[in-house]
């Protein structure tokens, strides 16, 4: 459980979270924003395991999604909350 | 006038004022501050985080003190080269995702120091093995990612090592192991069990994936390949 919370805090306060936050907010589509975050989960996930499939854990690659696309969900909806553009 | 017939409440109120458009601000200015005030921000949580990785503060904990003792008497605190490895730099990583996981699992620490699970010696070494054996876990699991920050089979002459160690750390590459495959206790006792105990860890690890434990072996697959090569 404590290594679920961490890799989640983890994620929120890396790549996914910030990055998909902010590719989020540059669209008014809430899919696209989901899948740019679900992308840079898959991204930052196969960074931190030195671009090898092979030592890619799919417990975290699935958290770094998860984190990924409410995080481009969240910038999508803060774009259609806070901007008339 | 117009506020004494508002009827929303304060969080109403702040929540509409938040993501109304601002008139008086241009485009640049917004982003120009914004911009500055996240690297205020990012450099600030930086920084305190790094605070946090410091000998200082992570044995300001009375329950550190006696593991603080024990570190104080290895290599790894006083030797002939001066270079000293302190407590973040064996179980903080340092790859920013990895830290960010360890900084937000370190909060059961603050926990435990504050309901006494290890306030006093008997406590202490009554959970001496529990925790010694997550280190162990955790360090098998990412091929003792923190020891290779300083510690690479790379940067190993074996000429200049002793002859059991340069013969160990042959040993070591050719069977695939890693550092905490054999240095338990490198800088804190090792409780009585302790063989049985990694044995268990290990066991534990190998059945939870059928991948082994070698996320980060490069160096030693490497020098592993050259040698098939050479002996080929």
């Amino acid at each position: 459980m404590l290594d679920i919370l961490g890799t989640i805090g983890g994620n929120v306060l890396s790549l996914p979270g910030i990055l998909g936050l902010a590719l989020g907010m540059m669209t008014r589509r809430l899919w696209l924003g989901a899948l740019m975050g679900g992308v840079i989960g898959v991204i930052e996930t196969l960074i931190f395991a030195g671009w090898r499939f092979s030592n890619v854990e799919a417990t975290e690659l699935v958290i770094a999604i998860i984190v990924g696309v409410c995080a481009g969900s969240l910038g999508t909806a803060i774009r259609l909350k806070g901007a008339t553009v | 006038m117009a506020d004494s017939q508002d009827t929303r409440g304060r969080i109403r109120r702040l929540w509409d004022w938040f993501w109304s458009p601002i008139p008086v601000l241009s485009v640049g200015f917004t982003l120009i501050a914004g911009f500055l005030a996240g690297i205020l921000f990012w450099g600030g949580f930086h920084w305190t985080l790094e605070l946090t990785n410091t000998e200082e503060f992570c044995t300001s904990c009375h329950s550190m003190e006696t593991n603080l003792g024990e570190y104080r008497e290895t290599i790894h605190y006083n030797n002939h080269s001066g270079v000293r490895a302190i407590c973040s730099d064996c179980h903080v990583p340092h790859e920013w995702n990895h830290k960010i996981k360890a900084k937000v699992m370190a909060v059961k620490d603050v926990y435990h120091e504050l309901v006494g699970t290890i306030s006093t010696t008997e406590k202490y070494e009554a959970h001496r093995l529990s925790m010694a054996a997550a280190v162990w876990k955790k360090m098998k699991a990412s091929d003792s990612r923190e020891c290779r920050n300083c510690h690479n089979f790379d940067y190993m002459d074996f000429t200049i090592q002793e002859a059991r160690a340069a013969s160990e750390h042959q040993r070591a590459i050719d069977n695939g192991m890693t550092c905490i495959d054999c240095h338990q206790g490198i800088a804190h006792n090792l409780p009585p069990g302790y063989l049985e105990e990694y044995q268990k860890v290990t066991e534990t690890l190998s059945a939870q994936s059928v991948m082994p434990p070698e996320k980060h072996a490069a160096a030693g697959d490497d020098i592993r390949a050259f040698l098939d090569n050479a002996s080929d």
